[in-house]
């Protein structure tokens, strides 16, 4: 195995290098994760998308320094995830928003700043993700979309320069999961930090990403990175443009390919 | 609906049943003309209390405040031993199978021993109510420090949040519905533990009252007795339930939610 030092070269946020994995099932070995190797820039927005169990979540895990793949290495912002993570650069979005029930809307986002003991902008954080005003909310009382907002403020108030998402909007309804759609381009739009996010929503990844790498079932490996065309700032009508169907059109042609 | 209203929908209907079964209770002794010494009638039990209530009241404070006391000690040895076996699955293995030794043990059993090691005093008493109530206690907080969302303790290893603050922070809030869980358990059962250890030591308490009163044949002193100890698990068991909703308002939400 080569040993490359896990880093990232100038310019490049998220770096990874014949990077493998395989779970200790029950029933023997279980490959998750085929050799992969990938770059993400610093400000890209790369999408990762396959069908269930494609190892995609499993990258991501890696890529969060919240997994010890079992070969190969990953940079992270010019070191490991580990050094990322004591750095307070990592901001996480999961599918299930994780959010403490015995605090508020505002004592939730605020978690990041008292574990860091870092400053950050509560309530503009708030206003950002369209949540200003339900400051006292318990988790329980809010609706799912509503959650996943506080969950987006709250990896984002400790001002992370790599957002990892894992299928956030996945239990969404469609309304709430285009809104989340638009609310999430217009924050990035502003920030531009580096962002890698994995999803089985095609026309999602193609709305929201620079690039858009496509997984093959397990073991997942990546069969195509297909750039996106389409201009900045993005709007939800450019989901009728040429370029989108192109963009849309070839990633389906990479999936049907393997599966 | 008013407070009025809801606290006489709350009490009303047991107090009407408990009412009219002392009524059947006394008239069924009056009819039948059972014996005082077999069952006395309400009316005798009440007389018994009021004669000489400073008796069962001191008797009571001495049974709680051993019961109190032998429960505050199994929860605070119960909740460390917990925070350790929830960090670690070694250390889970390794003492669990004691715990539960302590747990299957009749504790009826093992008093002469507490009585040879901690002479003739309090403590083995309250060391009684104590290992009555560490299983509840010690399995209950174990399974709340470890009942966070693998979510949760994700975006807190991304933060890279110490294991205090993972413990302050996350865990041993999560806990506190499993800790009053433990404690609507082991509340009543200090209580049981406190007089059964006063029955074994002759000594103390409302066991002790319940010893003599036996000894007496005076049955309505008895019954008396079981009903001041009854009135103090229900009032030991409410306090315990009102802290609950103080500190835990945020699972009444929760609670609506899964129910909605």
């Amino acid at each position: 195995m080569t040993s490359a030092p896990p880093t990232t070269p100038p310019g490049v946020a998220i770096a990874a290098h014949r990077l493998a994995h395989t779970y200790a099932g029950a029933d023997g070995p279980l490959p998750a994760l085929a050799p992969v190797d990938l770059e993400v820039a610093e400000g890209e927005f790369v999408s990762l998308v396959g069908p269930s169990g494609c190892g995609k979540t499993t990258l991501l895990r890696a890529v969060a320094g919240l997994l010890d793949p079992s070969e190969g290495e990953v940079g992270l912002l010019g070191g490991t995830p580990v050094e990322a993570q004591r750095a307070r650069r990592i901001g996480l979005v999961a599918q299930d928003p994780g959010l403490l029930p015995w605090r508020t809307v505002e004592q939730n986002v605020r978690l990041p700043l008292e574990v860091t003991g870092g400053q950050g902008d509560v309530a503009g954080m708030l206003r950002q993700v369209g949540i200003a005003g339900f400051e006292h909310y318990r988790p329980a009382e809010l609706s799912g979309g509503m959650r996943q907002r506080v969950a987006l403020a709250r990896a984002l108030v400790h001002r992370p320069r790599v957002l990892l998402m894992d299928e956030p909007f996945g239990a969404l309804d469609e309304l709430s999961r285009e809104a989340m759609r638009v609310e999430l381009l217009r924050l990035w739009e502003a920030e531009r930090i580096t962002v890698l996010f994995v999803t089985h929503a095609v026309r999602e990844a193609v709305l929201l990403s620079d690039r858009v790498l496509v997984m093959s079932p397990r073991p997942g490996r990546v069969v195509a990175d297909i750039r996106v065309d389409l201009p900045r700032p993005r709007a939800p009508e450019m989901e009728e443009s040429p370029a989108f169907f192109d963009a849309v059109r070839s990633i389906r042609a990479a999936l049907t390919v393997d599966a | 609906m008013s407070l009025a209203r809801r606290l006489a929908w709350l009490v009303g209907p047991p107090l009407v049943l408990g009412a009219l079964l002392i009524a059947l209770w006394e008239l069924w002794v009056d009819v039948r003309g059972i014996s005082f010494w077999v069952l006395p009638p309400p009316s005798d039990v009440v007389r018994a209390f009021f004669a000489e209530p400073d008796r069962y009241l001191e008797a009571l404070v001495e049974s709680l405040v051993t019961a109190t006391g032998g429960l505050v000690l199994a929860s605070v040895v119960a909740f460390g031993l917990a925070v350790v076996m929830a960090h670690s699955r070694i250390l889970e293995r390794a003492i669990y199978p004691p715990a539960l030794l302590v747990k299957v043990t009749p504790i009826v059993a093992v008093y002469p021993l507490l009585m040879i090691w901690f002479g003739f005093g309090v403590w083995p008493r309250v060391i009684v109510a104590a290992l009555i109530t560490f299983f509840p206690m010690l399995v209950n907080a174990m399974v709340g420090l470890r009942s966070v969302e693998p979510a949760v303790l994700d975006v807190m290893r991304v933060l890279d949040a110490s294991r205090a603050q993972v413990l302050w922070k996350v865990r041993l809030p999560s806990s506190l519905p499993y800790v009053f869980a433990a404690l609507r358990i082991s509340v009543p059962l200090s209580l049981i533990g406190a007089v059964v250890a006063e029955f074994l030591s002759g000594a103390g308490g409302m066991g002790q009252l319940i010893l003599i009163a036996n000894g007496d044949l005076a049955t309505d002193e008895l019954f008396a007795a079981v009903f001041v100890l009854a009135a103090a698990g229900i009032g030991m068991t409410a306090i315990v339930s009102y802290v609950e909703a103080r500190v835990l308002g945020w699972t009444a939400a929760e609670r609506q939610q899964m129910g909605a």
